[in-house]
């Protein structure tokens, strides 16, 4: 128990200490551009703890995760379907090196010609952002797995895709969902930003249009929340799933 | 029963030709313990590749009557580290019911002597329990056939010795064929019934000898027997001598 304290003390200590000065330094500000934590906080309770959360934050949030799931399958899917094959391998890789190298950013412009600046565009351009890390990586794992865990496969009629390709490549793969939940979040916002009538992204610029600054400095801050939930989630989720990973790693060590 | 006739296996990679097995021709009868033994890089895991289907022969054939089980010279690595040990002896079982499954699991742990490690995972054991997961997983798919590849080469002796006796143990219950490839002459001895000597890449059968020991073996008066110190010294006589054969 005492463990965990210390833990969460660690954890929160350096933020606590952060906030506490932003506080302190910022109080009575009268500066328009930069007012007081006390002054965001408080439109911060008033911004987003009423309709606006169902209005803004909740279709951002659907739109990433739709377009995060989707990039999951379709990742690990085809990344599996790559990672089998040498010959694959081989011809698909100059592609995706250049599929991967253009920045998603500059595909919202584009995606909006032809699927308008609905929600169809923004889970396009999540999924194209956020599923390069994910294809990648479990290229990687599927290429890694053991030949003797797969002669194993066959000497006992195991099937290997279920039982063996998927399991052994997850480390992998969950360093890239990892990576692309960071990416995922990013193209979120940049994606209501250029064009949206609604969410998180397209609020805060619109705060911002409207000088609305206390405003428009609670959407950041809750941005910057919503990332650390969902990193927190990732986490509980991958402990779980990795159990075995982390442990005979651990082992190995010793 | 296990027939291997007129084996032969060449690696051809990057323009080498590498000749592994030459001709290869033994059988081991039903129920019969076989071991196979030859100078380092003979070809032993190539042959039991062979045996295993998981190469296919340039050459000839290598028939297994019944299902076949193979125990891996690396534990480490045949074992899925995802899988508790229960699960992982029961995985080839998919196709059983829950509990005909379960007691398969529950009787192959029994018979190697780790029914309390059933929840551990297997990097949480020590290398000798980890080879015995692999041993229970082997007796739970009931098989005809048992190859085994140089399994407790990277054990330390006492444990080896331990398993030595369980694989006896293993092959008097279960009735089994087996064929246990090793590079150790007196594990060769010790063990089986019949010793099969590979001489040197590309390897043929140099010599087939019979183990005339009494079926009630003991590490220390077998090993300590007048007759099992002949026998290995005829068998480490023929291995010098393929050593030699293939050099000059």
């Amino acid at each position: 128990m005492s463990a965990t304290l210390k833990r969460v003390g660690i954890w929160l200590g350096l933020p606590v200490a952060l906030v506490t000065v932003w506080w302190f330094a910022s109080a009575g500000s009268t500066d328009f551009f930069r007012p007081s934590l006390q002054r965001i906080v408080q439109a911060f309770r008033e911004t987003w703890l009423g309709p606006r959360f169902v209005e803004e934050v909740l279709p951002s949030l659907a739109r990433l995760a739709v377009g995060y799931v989707l990039a999951v399958i379709l990742g690990v899917v085809i990344g599996v379907a790559i990672g089998l094959s040498v010959r694959t391998r081989a011809l698909t890789e100059p592609v995706l090196e250049f599929l991967r190298a253009i920045p998603p950013p500059i595909l919202v412009p584009v995606i909006m010609l032809f699927a308008g600046i609905e929600n169809t565009m923004k889970v396009i351009v999540i999924v194209f952002g956020c599923i390069w890390p994910i294809l990648l990586n479990t290229v990687e794992g599927v290429r890694a797995t053991d030949e003797v865990l797969t002669d194993t496969c066959q000497v006992y009629g195991v099937k290997p895709l279920r039982h063996l390709v998927l399991q052994s490549a997850s480390p992998q793969i969950m360093t890239g969902a990892r990576q692309a939940l960071a990416i995922g979040i990013i193209l979120m916002v940049i994606s209501e930003m250029v064009a949206a009538n609604n969410g998180l992204g397209f609020t805060i610029v619109q705060f911002q249009r409207g000088f609305q600054i206390p405003e428009m400095w609670s959407g950041v801050l809750l941005l910057g929340l919503i990332g650390v939930a969902l990193a927190g989630l990732f986490h509980l989720a991958e402990r779980r799933v990795l159990v075995w990973y982390h442990g005979s790693r651990d082992a190995d060590r010793r | 029963m296990l027939i291997v006739d007129r084996l032969s296996k060449v690696y051809d990679a990057h323009g080498r030709r590498v000749e592994a097995l030459a001709d290869i021709t033994f059988s081991v009868a039903e129920g019969e313990f076989a071991c196979v033994v030859g100078p380092s890089g003979c070809g032993k895991t190539t042959l039991l590749r062979c045996l295993a289907g998981l190469l296919s022969p340039t050459s000839g054939t290598a028939t297994v009557h019944g299902k076949l089980a193979v125990v891996f010279q690396e534990y480490g690595r045949s074992l899925f580290p995802w899988l508790r040990v229960r699960d992982n002896v029961g995985l080839p079982l998919k196709d059983l019911s829950k509990r005909e499954r379960q007691a398969k699991v529950e009787g192959a742990l029994e018979a190697v002597g780790l029914t309390d490690a059933a929840g551990a995972y297997p990097w949480q054991l020590s290398g000798g329990m980890q080879q015995r997961v692999a041993i229970a997983r082997a007796i739970a798919y009931g098989p005809r056939v048992l190859l085994m590849d140089e399994p407790f080469a990277a054990v330390d002796a006492q444990t080896r010795a331990d398993l030595e006796d369980l694989i006896r143990d293993v092959w008097h219950r279960l009735g089994v064929t087996l064929l246990f490839i090793t590079h150790d002459i007196d594990e060769s001895v010790y063990l089986g019934q019949r010793v099969i000597v590979l001489s040197s890449a590309p390897s043929r059968v140099a010599e087939n000898i019979k183990i005339d020991l009494p079926d009630e073996r003991d590490q220390l008066t077998t090993r300590g027997d007048a007759r099992f110190v002949e026998l290995r010294a005829r068998i480490y006589a023929h291995i010098q001598k393929a050593k030699r054969g293939s050099t000059s």
